[in-house]
């Protein structure tokens, strides 16, 4: 999900390796959906609608059916990303700890609504439910790493180094 | 920080999940015993049963009779699966056991999958869990290379296959059945039970289901004996339990320790309230248990039987500790709103109850509440509550049935006076 949008190739024979291999390695091709998915949005951001086809082809489900699939399953995106994707926990623990604040911090600094792309492009900013970080509240992820606990002046810095491009996973 | 430490036993040594630290502190000397003494199956399951362990994911199932439903003298596949779903706001003792002790979940299971005669395994983790998946992939390869996975372990004719599934995102999915459903490419919809997994399982195999700590219990089990294990905790509860104690707390925190230990212990060991503050009310088992009330929580221990004495349920040991500044209704809206969120939609009484009880808690909570609300909640709750093919339903009720016969005054005030009787921060 750190890469920048629809950057990689979906001709990449690289990528076509790796998730052939998934399909290979599942006992049955549809079985790959949910690790073919996640592998393109991370190479993608998002799950495009050539990326949906694709993954489709793969595992012989209809497009409708893998279409059912990303609806279902909240981390799987079918719309533009920025570069970076802010998870941020709106469950009890996260709420308890001050959760709102830092959800509304982090819209006020994007311009735009949550799952909208910043006016930036740096970045998109999710409510998301308990990413089993409650020792941690208020927690939230960016990209594959998970933070916390946050606070205004934590957020402020963090934001600050998304949009100069010097945030880097520990 | 912990007493008796079991699954968390090596948490705090450098390095903890490494197969060279892992090792050098008895590890795998469990499953060596099992295939060089050798222990056959069935005295496995003997000391399971002896050691009173019940399922960790909340449900606390006792696992010895779990493991003997598994089939014997059938052919073909059979399956043992890892819940590493781990979803229930407050919870968060898996990905700890991940992190530090993935060849201890690692062991457990493949001590089990010989006790059972399972040939291939998963671990099911969610996919928010992104350090843990890469640290116990980690420990996968290892224990392959060490001859602990794949074909004939350590010599003997016994092989299994073990393998990371990442989730998609989605609380059902720690349901047994949806779970086994995602694993097969599907939308994670919970299928009736009965069929059990023992009899009908992924792919309709047969198949046992448990949750990480249940597992990482099992090393020990079999090297020390299932009598040692029983007599860590009480008769029936036996063992060490983590507690992911949240919430208003000074140190939050997963803290291991004996079954039984009295409430007000564990809550010294997180660091107490903060200053100047009352127990208002604890949730003991995740966001799916119902609530106690603060003065009754104090003289409870911290065991299955005697919480569900007081009326709610040890669940997955997820204990969020609410003090006297929360506002009850809010905190409970958020509460209604992550089961209306995560409801499947298959069941009618669950994808419209959920949303109803959502809905009137948010009026309530917005000052727009009436008279008639709280016999509105009850009713829609009543009507839920054992209707459904899962247990998420009767978990969205649990909460908001429980606080208002605690807390009804609080929930009167918000309709009579459009507003908060505590003033809940700045909010
Ligand atoms: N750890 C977490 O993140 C979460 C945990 N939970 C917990 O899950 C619990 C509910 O889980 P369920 O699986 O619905 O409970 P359940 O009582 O239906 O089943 C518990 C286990 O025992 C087995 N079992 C039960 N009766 C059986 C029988 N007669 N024959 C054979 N096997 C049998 C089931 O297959 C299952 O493995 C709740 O108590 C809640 O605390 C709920 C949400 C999240
Ligand atoms: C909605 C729902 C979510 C659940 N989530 C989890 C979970 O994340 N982890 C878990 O171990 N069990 C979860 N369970 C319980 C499982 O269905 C099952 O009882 C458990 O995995 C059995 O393992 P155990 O006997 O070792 O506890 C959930 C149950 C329900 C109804
Ligand atoms: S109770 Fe709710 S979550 Fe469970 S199967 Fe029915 S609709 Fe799905
Ligand atoms: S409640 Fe926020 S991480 Fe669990």
């Amino acid at each position: 999900m750190s890469s920048p949008i629809s950057t990689a190739d979906l001709h990449d024979e690289a990528l076509l390796a790796r998730l052939r291999a998934m399909v290979a390695e599942s006992p049955v091709p549809e079985a790959a959906i949910s690790e073919i998915l996640q592998a393109l949005q991370k190479a993608r951001g998002y799950i495009d609608d050539e990326a949906l086809q694709l993954a489709a082809t793969m595992t012989g489900l209809s497009p409708v059916k893998v279409e059912e699939l990303c609806t279902f399953y909240s981390l799987l995106l079918r719309e533009p990303v920025g570069i970076h994707v802010m998870r941020v926990c709106d469950s009890i623990a996260c709420h308890m700890a001050g959760a709102q604040d830092i959800l509304a911090q982090a819209r006020q600094h994007c311009g735009v609504e949550f799952g909208e792309v910043s006016r930036s492009g740096k970045l998109t900013v999710i409510p998301h439910v308990c990413i089993g970080m409650c020792d941690r509240a208020p927690a939230l992820m960016v990209d594959d790493e998970a933070l916390g606990p946050m606070d205004k002046q934590a957020l402020t810095r963090l934001l600050a180094q998304l949009e100069a491009d010097v945030w880097k996973p520990s | 920080m912990y007493v008796n430490g079991v699954t968390l036993k090596n948490r705090g040594v450098p390095d903890s999940h490494k197969l060279s630290v892992y090792a050098g502190t008895g590890g795998y000397d469990a499953l060596r015993k099992v295939l060089q003494e050798p222990m056959a199956p069935e005295q496995i399951i003997a000391e399971m049963k002896k050691s009173a362990l019940r399922g960790r994911g909340g449900a606390g199932f006792p696992t010895g009779l779990k493991w003997s439903f598994m089939p014997k003298g059938v052919s073909g596949t059979k399956y043992l699966l890892c819940n590493a779903d781990e979803g229930e706001p407050g919870t968060c003792k898996d990905r700890d056991i991940m992190r530090y002790e993935p060849h201890r979940l690692i062991e457990g299971m493949i001590i089990g999958a010989y006790a059972m005669g399972a040939t291939a395994g998963y671990i099911f983790i969610r996919g928010e869990f992104i350090e843990p998946i890469n640290i116990v992939e980690g420990a996968l390869a290892e224990a392959y290379a060490a001859g602990y996975l794949g074909k004939n372990i350590l010599g003997t004719n016994f092989s299994f296959d073990l393998y990371v599934y990442r989730g998609a995102g989605a609380y059902i999915c720690g349901e047994e059945t949806a779970l086994m459903e995602a694993l097969e490419g599907k939308k994670g919809q919970p299928r009736f039970k009965p069929p059990f997994p023992a009899s009908y399982g992924l792919y309709g195999r047969p198949t046992t289901i448990n949750n990480v700590e249940t597992f990482a219990s099992v090393p020990d089990i079999i090297t020390k004996g299932g009598e040692w294990f029983l007599n860590l905790g009480k008769p029936n509860n036996g063992g060490t339990k983590i507690f992911s104690v949240t919430g208003q707390v000074q140190k939050p925190g997963n803290y291991e320790v004996p079954m039984g230990l009295p409430f007000r212990e564990l809550l010294e060991m997180a660091g107490g309230l903060r200053p100047g503050r009352q127990l208002k009310a604890v949730i003991p088992g995740g966001t799916s248990t119902a609530m106690i009330a603060g003065e009754v929580m104090m003289d409870v221990t911290m065991d299955y039987d005697s919480i569900s004495k007081a009326g709610s349920a040890l669940g997955a040991g997820s204990v969020i500790v609410m003090d006297d500044s929360v506002c009850m209704v809010r905190t409970v809206e958020r509460i209604a709103r992550f089961y209306m969120h995560e409801s499947c939609g298959q069941c009618t009484p669950c994808r419209e109850g959920m949303g109803w009880l959502w809905r009137v808690m948010h009026r309530l909570e917005n000052g727009q509440g009436r008279e008639e609300d709280l016999q509105l909640l009850l009713d829609v709750g009543s009507r839920i509550e054992g209707r459904t093919i899962c247990a998420l339903a009767d978990g969205g009720v649990a909460p908001v049935v429980s606080s208002i016969k605690l807390f009804r005054e609080e929930y009167e005030y918000h309709i009579e006076h459009k507003r908060c009787m505590i003033s809940m921060g700045e909010h």
